[in-house]
Order: C-alpha cells, then structure tokens, then sequence
C-alpha cells in the first residue's frame, strides 16, 4: 500500500502501535505499579531505579506515565466511535432531506458556536462528578455536530451527482441509495476526521483533567499528573515533562497519520466540500 | 452595505435563540434538584425552597423558559451565586485581561504564522520548507497547558525575564509595562494556534503563485517583495482571513487552559472556576456572551471580505 512508503506513516503507526501496546501491557506488570506510595523517595529526579524519577507522594512517574496511556486511548477511542455513531446519520439526514437540515443543522451552528473547551467544561458541570464516561460524554457531544457538518456537506454535494440521480430514476429505494451511494462515498473522508477528532478528543481530555474537572485525580492519566505536579514544577520539572512529552507524542501521530490518510484517500471529495 | 448588514443580521437571530434555549436547558439537565446540588448536601428543606424560588425553579418549565428568554435579551443574566453580583457585571470586570490576551495572542499568529507561511511557500520544497511543516505540525499537536508550563521552566524560572503568573489591570493603572505579564501567556496562545494560520496561508500562496499574473508581475520586473506582498498576497488573503476568524474563536477556547495556567484572572479562569464552585446561572451567562462574541467574530470576518475582494457582491 502506498501510504505506508511514506517514512511519517510508519513513525506514526509505530509509535502509536507502541502506545497502545504499552495500554494493554502495563496493568500486568508488577514491577511498575502507579499507585505504589513510598513517602521515602518523594520528588527524586530520574535514575536507574526510577527511570522517570518519582512525584510528591513517591510514585513511579514511569508506572503512571504509561499508566495515563490507558485514559487517553480510551477517551480517544469512544469520542471518535460516538461522533460516528450520532454524526453520521445526523448529516445524512439533513443534508438528503431539506426540511429536516433547517432544524439539525440550525442545533449544529448552536452548539458549534460554543468554544469546545467552554462546552465540554459546561457538560462536565451537568454531569456532576468526574469520571471517565461524564468526560467520553462531554468531549463526544463537543464533536457530534463537527462530524455532521462534514457529512451533510458531504450529502449536499453527493445528492446531486448523475449517479445519485440514476439510482433514483431506476426506482432504488432511499436508504438503499443513503446506504450505497451517498455513504460509500464519503466514507473516506468521515475516516480522515475521525483520525482528527481522536487527536482533538486525547488533547481536549488531557485539558480537561489538567483544570481538574475531568477524571478522579486518583487514575493516572497525563493531564491530571501535569495538574497535580505543576506545584513541583521548579523542583521537579521531570514531573511534568514526561506525561506532557507522551501526549505530544500521541497526538503527533494521530495527526501525522490524519495528515497522510488523508493525502491517500479519494481526493476529489475533499476539494468539492 | 445596509441592506446586507440586516440581512446577516437576521440570519443570526435563529441560532442566537437556539444557543440562549440550549443555556437554558443547561440548568435543568442537572440530574436531581437543581437547588439541592447548588446547596450541597447540608443544606435545610427551608434553603432549598427559598432558592427554588429565587431562581424561579418552582413555576412551569415553560414559564420559566420564556422569563429566561426575555431576561437574556434584555441582558440580565441573572445573579451569580458564589459572587452574589450580576453576572454581567462580574464577567465585565475579568474582561480586562483577557481582552488584551487575546490581542496579543492574536498579533503572535500574525507574526507568527503567516510571515512563516508565506516564506514557506515561497521557498517550498526547500529544506526550510520541510523544516516549518515540522514545526507546524508540533504547534498543532502540543498541548497548550504544557507548552506554558515549558516557557515558565525555560523563561520565569531559569532567565528570569518575564512574570510567570498574575496579571496588574493596565487600565486602572495606566501602566502599560504590566503587559509583561501577558508575555508567555501570549506567546503560549499564539504559538498553539499559528500552527493552522501558517498551514493555510502557505497552501493558499502556493495556489496563488502559479497563477499567470504573478508571472506577468515577475516578467515586468518588479522585484519579488512587491510580488510576493502585492500581487500574490492579497489575492490570497480571503482563506488566511477566514482561518484568522477561525482561530480567534479557538483562542477564546485555548485561553480558558492559558489563563489557568498563568493565573490570569480573566473570563477562562472564571469559567473553569465557577464550574468547580457550581455557579451555574454564571456559567450560562459566560456560555451566552462567548457563543455571541462567537457569531459576531464570524460576521466581521464576512465584511473584511468585502473590503479584501471587491469581486465578492454583498447580496
């Protein structure tokens, strides 16, 4: 396949391939538990023992940080599962039947106008405690309408193709045609976004359980150990840099992987919406 | 021009009215007894009726949908619980702040992203070029909170040159070299959010500089500045334009993180704080004013067009 001749493709895919094994690996591994407390060797700076160094309580900032991995990829995951899921029958919908795109789509701007950081954060509000599903659910519906804008766009044009018509004029039915006409072909390009919104979805998580509101403080995850070492910053800035280094690197290759899929996959639709 | 103006205008009217009903549902989606999370669990019978009543919870939904309707447009957003102020006024005095943030932050995209998105494309394919889509692409993958935290390790902490946290109103003391605590806030905001403005602006230069004209500018000899700025530039200003209203509306978004991460006592860190102290009417008026600075962002983006491409007809 061409798009993996391309040397970011593979530094992409290896890296979050590694990502995710480190997820699935970890919680079997005795030697490094991120909730082992040993007030003997708080905020000691990376060493053979502790290879990341240690945090306030004496915790292994390696443990955790390979631990957050879990959080992120999680979070990631259904965000982009779910903005699938709602997104895509919302755009189909309005942008196939004009009636129903004034009410969906007039929602769409609504909540669109909302900066996402400000939704999410008043989501979180209503949901009440913190917990990984309020923050799935929070950073999903952020990105629901984003999906649906792209897809109903994606409709509009579509709808009007000769083949679309032809479909029509044959007598095929009109989920048939949503189903194989309109959908196959802008499937490509709901895979590019959802690439992105996995990225969007780990950073804006991260942000989340960085101001405090996301996840309980006691699961390990990258935003929430750089919001509760950022006070030993000064004296022990190894506390922040490696979970911030591991969410750039996340981040990186989902883009980088975005980036490329998104050279690869059927160009044509991408400059007509 | 006028005609325009009121046309666009009443086009907005619907989703300001959505955005204003989704703020109202925001208070009554909370599971439970809205007065009784506010109060928290000590709270008597006796508190929480008197609350119900003063938040006007205890009449029919639809009443109170329409009261809220009427409020909100008439600019009341109600009294905030935890400063026990009008919200307006509340979020009129950490304006300040976050005001001139997102000026500042704005002029760093400027200079930031598209001076480097114009050389890049002038000399793509070079190695400058592959360096700055690096660069791009870090700029849109790092995580703002801990690009700021770098600065204030790298800058506060090590050279000692800028403030790392708080900020000292200029307006009320007239001190205009309190914008050094703004620095590394501003230059985290800019540099996460040059990374898109320096994307577009390059791509639209590279469309523009194959185009013939520019050959033609080239072959009457003007000298490449006055190409590249003159002719090139301003016929590629139209996406750079949309995607500077774009990012301004993500600067609103990056500034809650920022804000909190220099203790800036602007409207982000309001909001990040009213919702851990459950200030619930605060955090809908918040939710309103942005969504609404929002559209107004993206209408003004719509007539600097005009004014750009004289070609683009207000109909």
């Amino acid at each position: 396949m061409k798009f993996f001749k391309r040397k970011t493709s593979i530094f992409a895919a290896t890296i979050l391939s590694v990502i995710v094994l480190i997820a699935i690996i970890t919680p079997f591994l005795r030697l490094l538990n991120p909730y082992d407390v040993n007030p003997k060797m708080r905020l000691l700076p990376p060493s053979r023992h502790n290879l990341f160094g240690t945090d306030q309580f004496g915790r292994d900032i390696l443990a955790r940080t390979l631990a957050g991995s879990r959080v992120s990829l999680i979070v990631g995951m259904s965000v982009a599962l779910l903005s699938l899921v709602f997104g895509i029958p919302l755009g189909l919908i309005s942008g196939y039947f004009r009636p129903a795109s004034l009410f969906l789509m007039r929602l769409v701007d609504a909540l669109m106008a909302f900066p996402s950081i400000l939704l999410a954060l008043a989501l979180m509000a209503i949901l009440g405690k913190p917990s990984i599903v309020n923050v799935i659910i929070a950073v999903g519906i952020v990105y629901i309408p984003r999906v649906a804008r792209l897809v109903y766009s994606a409709t509009l044009v579509l709808r009007e193709t000769t083949f679309v018509e032809a479909a029509r004029a044959i007598g095929s039915s009109t989920f048939r045609i949503l189903w194989r006409h309109i959908l196959v072909n802008l499937i490509s390009i709901v895979i590019v976004q959802s690439t992105f919104t996995f990225a969007f979805a780990v950073l804006e998580a991260a942000a989340l359980d960085f101001l405090g509101v996301g996840i309980p403080p006691e699961i390990p995850s990258w935003g929430g150990m750089i919001n509760e070492n950022r006070l030993y910053l000064t004296i022990a800035p190894w506390t922040v840099v490696f979970p911030g280094f591991f969410l750039l690197l996340t981040v990186l290759s989902l883009n980088l992987l975005g980036d490329n899929l998104r050279d690869f996959l059927d160009p044509y639709l991408r400059r007509l919406v | 021009m006028l005609s325009f103006l009121i046309k666009r205008l009443s086009a907005l009217i619907p989703t300001v009215l959505l955005v204003i009903t989704l703020s109202f549902f925001l208070l009554h989606m909370i599971p439970g007894d809205p007065a009784a999370v506010l109060l928290g669990p000590n709270a008597t019978p006796e508190q929480i009726a008197a609350l119900k009543h003063s938040l006007g919870l205890d009449r029919p939904v639809f009443v109170q949908y329409v009261k809220y309707m009427a409020r909100v447009l008439r600019g009341d957003f109600g009294n905030s619980i935890y400063f026990q102020q009008p919200v307006l006024k509340v979020v009129l005095s950490h304006a300040e702040a976050s005001f001139l943030l997102a000026t500042l932050g704005l002029m760093v995209v400027i200079l930031l992203g598209v001076s480097s998105g114009i050389t890049s494309a002038v000399l793509s394919r070079t190695a400058y070029d592959k360096v700055f889509l690096s660069f791009a692409l870090l700029g849109a993958s790092i995580p703002s909170f801990w690009l700021g935290l770098l600065l204030i390790l790298l800058f506060g902490v090590r050279l000692r040159v800028f403030p790392t946290s708080g900020f000292v109103s200029v307006l009320s003391t007239g001190n205009l070299s309190n914008l050094r605590y703004l620095v590394l806030p501003a230059l985290t905001l800019g540099a996460v959010n040059s990374a898109v403005v320096a994307r577009v602006t390059r791509s639209a230069m590279l469309e523009v500089l194959h185009q013939q004209y520019i050959d033609v500018a080239r072959a009457k000899g003007l000298n490449s500045a006055n190409v590249i700025l003159k002719h090139a530039l301003r016929n590629a200003a139209i996406p750079i334009v949309t995607v500077l209203g774009f990012v301004f509306a993500g600067m609103m978004a990056t500034a809650v993180v920022t804000e909190n991460v220099f203790a800036i006592p602007g409207i982000g860190r309001l909001v990040v704080q009213s919702v851990l102290r459950r200030d619930y009417p605060m955090i809908q008026g918040i939710m309103v004013l942005v969504a609404f600075l929002y559209l107004v962002v993206n209408l003004a983006t719509d007539i600097v067009y005009t004014i750009l491409d004289p070609r683009i007809r207000l109909t």
